[in-house]
């Protein structure tokens, strides 16, 4: 980990930096504001952004100070709560590291040295350096490559900086959390699916964290159902604590556990006949498969180190419940077998007969919304996206981060990566291998961040973009979910404090300066748009072309909701948005069932079962094409195994931090200050590590020091951290030194199915300072 | 006019601490880990060696102000500042108190703590001077609570939900020794 020093600290005082406006702003007082006992002030309905759940909330506003965010009542998704996060939110908000002016660096890139410029001074200088960029690199658009995390707003973005600017390389969260999960569901039953938690009688989860990792509304259901919980992870968490059956199990194993499932299901023929004959590709295939490979459940104890009459008495329970569910998680993939692993929990439900049904993987029946039509020029000059490369399937939409990055820091791409555009997304935290994400965006002749607070990322940019938080802005309207599908819009609560604005308004002022220049760039270099240009002129060869970027921003977004709702849906479910954040078509039938919980559909409207043609592919030939398994199979190198004295690195996060997104939010600094490394106490014990010991951990990477946690609840060659800590932005005045980060040390390397980031597979050494 | 009291459904609890940022957001309680109203107790511990762990002796038990009815602040404070409100809720004259923590010491529940903004003791009073305060009928942290494992409610009032659910529920209270007889109860 980067080591602070004091004489830049005593630098940066003197010159101009990002510390003017963080003295200017501690007026403001770190407390909360006590609601008032009055009933005038309004409250606004919103919808939360403080994680990737997108639950919905009512703002209370009281003299133009956001005082208190209560849970929406009305939405299905996220069951009347708001948890730490959500409740926190108000310190998002007003926090006062956040960025409130856009800037441009002075210094060196990382040492948080800026100046305060104008809206327009920002989008010039963007404009100066990318002609430059596309004048060098004759227009191939994909030199500028543009990535933004999950959320709202990011298919607009993506319509900006893909559709109009024209560039093929975006990136997003997809390759460092769940996109095995999402394809080995797609390829298995045609559709990623919904899992209906709440309808399950019999869950099995391996891994995913629900208890500490809140996911609406399966969380929610978990906590109200009186379903039988199994849980499999190599650390005892607050979701293991819970669980009827704790399964402690080796990491990475998870795989061997599953395919021991499907051959007692099989040898046993437990599994739904009659589901199997009508729904089932190449059944026989799969259970020669599974028979010849003798995966019993002796030979998965001796991988898992389950033992075997356990593994058998869950499977029998498995499918001797009426609606079982192997929950598909959601987290980080693990391992190079994570897209096999996914894809072996999908067969596992899928011989259960839990597909299309109650409990099961639904498909339901989402509320459809139409789209915000745009035209899109052509460029002829552009080249493709380089980073699914040897990556069987990989998301053609969001890519692969490693891969795209390796590519870059390694200039083995087929043309160079000049400038990046990055929105809500955390680079130097968020993947493994922070000193190479460090190298690739040093390689950059440009950085923009769009962001909310001064992250790490922030840090290496050329300018950064002031964006609002969610509380102080309308976003385009969003459907939610297919068992109990409704519509949810974030209506603005506040105006953008500072200067700050939302990614539209953003959008529209860099469209506005953008457009002309990167058309002459274009009109230099691409001879079909000479031609058109020689056949409509210059003013019908710009619009008709689709090269005006503000396009889509024409309208504000008020505007732009309002048009699109009515399109398709009449003035009352446009009220009931602006008034309840909500609509969906039983709304008034919705029922108190106890304690401020709902029924929110009547039970026979729920869609558990659709018409649907589909078929369970047991099979991928693409993948044996490929060289890889068509079927799920048990490799050598999926073994666990570390070298002597060393362990596993795992990861995870508590329940107060959403990644690094939360990590100055002040509220939930106060219940969680810092991370600290789980270790097993037998394992500290022999080493002489005490609970608090500062302790060294060494990969082949990096290294970082962190406290030390001696526990019985995490196996004995493995170690645990929580992500989220250890940033470096000296910006971040809670988060800035405190805890250490996972992804310095963890080391990176990708699964070729999909190329995401394997999490678990670095092995550490570990001792006190 | 209501005697208000809680009930806890408190095996659901998850320790999530939505209960306690809610509490502090809605009443303009200090950030700082010492000043809060309500707290998430865990006791017990797991035992064993990692793969055969014994979960069972871990509980996390909801803490806050139990609402006595025999309340000990109330009888120790030498100031006479303590007393219980119209709805049953053992409230604080401000002015009254002059932080000589007698009340603080007296409660067997460690339910108080020091308002350094304010110079008093504070406690949980159910949201009496914010929500109930507007007519609301829940308090912050039973509304968001993941779990909806906090029942609130007129124990005078059969009909109810925490009447009912005391009526059909076992349940016990904290350090019933203490003879204080609280008005927050734990569902078995």
């Amino acid at each position: 980990m980067k080591k602070i020093e004091t004489s830049r600290r005593k630098f940066l005082q003197g010159t101009v930096s990002l510390c003017i406006y963080a003295t200017a702003s501690m007026a403001t007082p770190l407390t909360t504001t006590k609601t008032s006992a009055s009933i005038k002030f309004k409250t606004t309905p919103y919808v939360c952004n403080m994680c990737r759940n997108k639950c919905a909330g009512f703002a209370r506003v009281e003299d133009g100070v956001v005082t208190k965010l209560d849970p929406n009542p009305y939405f299905p998704k996220s069951r009347n709560m708001l948890c730490p996060k959500g409740n926190a939110g108000i310190q998002a908000l007003y926090d006062t590291d956040r960025l409130k002016y856009p800037l441009i660096r002075i210094g060196e890139r990382g040492d948080g040295r800026y100046k305060r410029v104008t809206w327009d001074e920002a989008y010039t200088y963007i404009k100066e350096k990318l002609v430059t960029i596309l004048e060098e690199q004759k227009d191939n658009r994909s030199t500028i490559a543009y990535c933004n995390g999950e959320g709202f707003n990011k298919d607009e973005y993506i319509q900006f900086f893909g559709g109009k600017l024209g560039s093929a390389n975006f990136l997003d969260e997809g390759s460092i959390c769940l996109n095995t999960k999402l394809g080995a569901t797609q390829l298995t039953i045609g559709d990623i699916g919904e899992m209906d938690v709440a309808g399950s009688d019999y869950l099995i989860i391996s891994g995913a964290n629900r208890y500490e990792s809140l996911i609406t509304p399966d969380s929610i259901d978990m906590l109200q159902s009186q379903q039988k919980l199994v849980v499999l992870d190599p650390r005892c968490t607050m979701t293991a604590m819970k669980a009827d059956t704790y399964l402690p199990l080796n990491p990475g194993t998870d795989l061997a556990f599953c395919l021991s499932m499907i051959y007692i299901a099989i040898t046993e023929e437990l599994y739904d006949k009659a589901y199997v004959k009508n729904y089932f590709e190449d059944f026989e295939k799969l259970k020669e498969h599974i028979l010849s490979e003798h995966y019993t459940a002796k030979w998965a104890e001796g991988k898992t180190h389950i033992p075997a009459e356990k593994i058998e008495a869950v499977t029998r329970a498995f499918f001797a419940a009426k609606n079982p569910l192997y929950y598909l998680g959601r987290r980080s993939v693990w391992s190079q077998n994570d897209f096999q692993f996914r894809r072996a929990m999908v067969l596992i439900n899928a011989l259960a007969g839990s597909i299309n049904r109650k409990g099961g993987i639904i498909f339901g029946n989402p509320i459809k919304l139409p789209k915000e039509e745009i035209t899109e020029p052509y460029y002829n000059n552009t080249q493709d996206r380089f980073d699914l490369e040897g990556i069987v399937y990989g998301s053609r939409k969001g890519g692969s981060w490693l891969n795209f990055r390796e590519k870059v820091v390694t200039q083995t791409a087929p043309y160079p990566v000049q400038a990046m555009f990055i929105r809500k997304h955390n680079l130097m935290q968020n993947m493994p291998n922070i000193t190479k994400t460090k190298k690739m965006l040093e390689m950059m002749e440009l950085v923009v961040v769009l962001d909310t607070m001064p992250s790490d990322t922030a840090m290496m940019a050329d300018v950064i973009l002031p964006e609002c938080t969610y509380l102080e802005r309308e976003d385009m309207v969003v459907s939610f979910n297919r068992l109990e599908p409704s519509l949810a819009l974030r209506n603005k609560v506040i105006d953008p404090l500072y200067e700050s604005k939302s990614m539209q308004d953003i959008l529209k002022g860099l469209g506005e300066k953008l457009s002309k220049p990167l058309f002459k760039v274009s009109l230099k270099y691409d001879e079909e748009l000479q031609e058109s240009l020689q056949e409509l002129g210059e003013k019908r060869a710009f619009s008709e072309g689709g090269y005006d970027f503000t396009e889509l921003y024409k309208e504000d977004i008020s505007s732009r909701n309002k048009k699109l709702i009515l399109s398709t849906f009449d003035e009352k479910v446009y009220l009931s948005l602006k008034e309840k954040g909500v609509w969906y078509p039983y709304m008034k039938e919705r029922k108190e069932r106890q304690n401020y919980l709902y029924d929110y559909y009547p039970e026979e409207k729920k869609y558990y079962t659709v018409s649907r043609d589909y078929k369970v592919k047991c099979y991928l030939k693409k993948l044996a094409l490929s060289g890889f398994d068509a079927m799920p199979t048990w490799r050598e190198g999926d073994d666990f195994k570390v070298p002597k004295d060393s362990f596993r690195m795992i990861t995870g996060r508590y329940i107060t931090s959403t990644q690094t997104a939360t990590t100055n939010n002040s509220m939930l600094r106060d219940i969680q200050e810092s991370n600290s490394v789980w270790i097993n106490d037998k394992v500290a014990k022999e080493r002489g590590i005490k609970q608090g010991d500062k302790v060294i951990i060494t990969s082949g990477i990096a290294r970082v020091i962190i406290e030390a946690y001696p526990t019985n609840k995490i196996a004995p060659e493995v170690v645990w951290f929580a992500h989220g800590f250890g940033s470096n932005s000296m910006e971040l005045s809670h988060a800035f030194g405190k805890g250490a980060s996972d992804n310095m040390i963890i080391e990176d390397s990708f699964e070729k199915i999909y190329g995401c980031a394997t999490m678990h597979e670095t092995n550490v050494t570990i001792r006190r300072v | 006019m209501a005697n208000y009291g809680m009930a806890f459904d408190y095996k659901l609890c998850i320790n999530c601490h939505a209960c306690e940022v809610a509490c502090k957001e809605e009443n303009g309680i200090d950030l700082g880990a010492k000043n809060h109203r309500l707290w998430i107790q865990e006791e017990g511990e797991t035992r064993g060696d990692f793969w055969n762990l014994e979960r069972s002796e871990v509980r996390l038990i909801q803490r806050q102000c139990q609402e006595c009815q025999d309340a000990p602040c109330i009888k120790a404070c030498p100031n006479d500042a303590i007393y219980t409100d119209e709805n049953g809720i053992v409230r604080l004259y401000k002015e009254k108190c002059d932080l000589s923590l007698v009340c603080m010491n007296a409660c067997p529940y460690d339910a108080r703590y020091i308002d350094e903004k304010n110079k008093i003791t504070d406690k949980c009073i159910f949201c009496a001077d914010t929500r109930l305060a507007r007519g609301e009928v829940t308090t912050a942290c039973q509304i968001t609570c993941p779990a909806k494992l906090r029942y609130f409610g007129d124990l005078d009032d059969p009909q109810s939900e925490i009447s009912q659910v005391l009526k059909q529920r076992k349940h016990f209270t904290l350090k019933p020794e203490a003879k204080t007889k609280p008005k927050l109860f734990y569902l078995d």
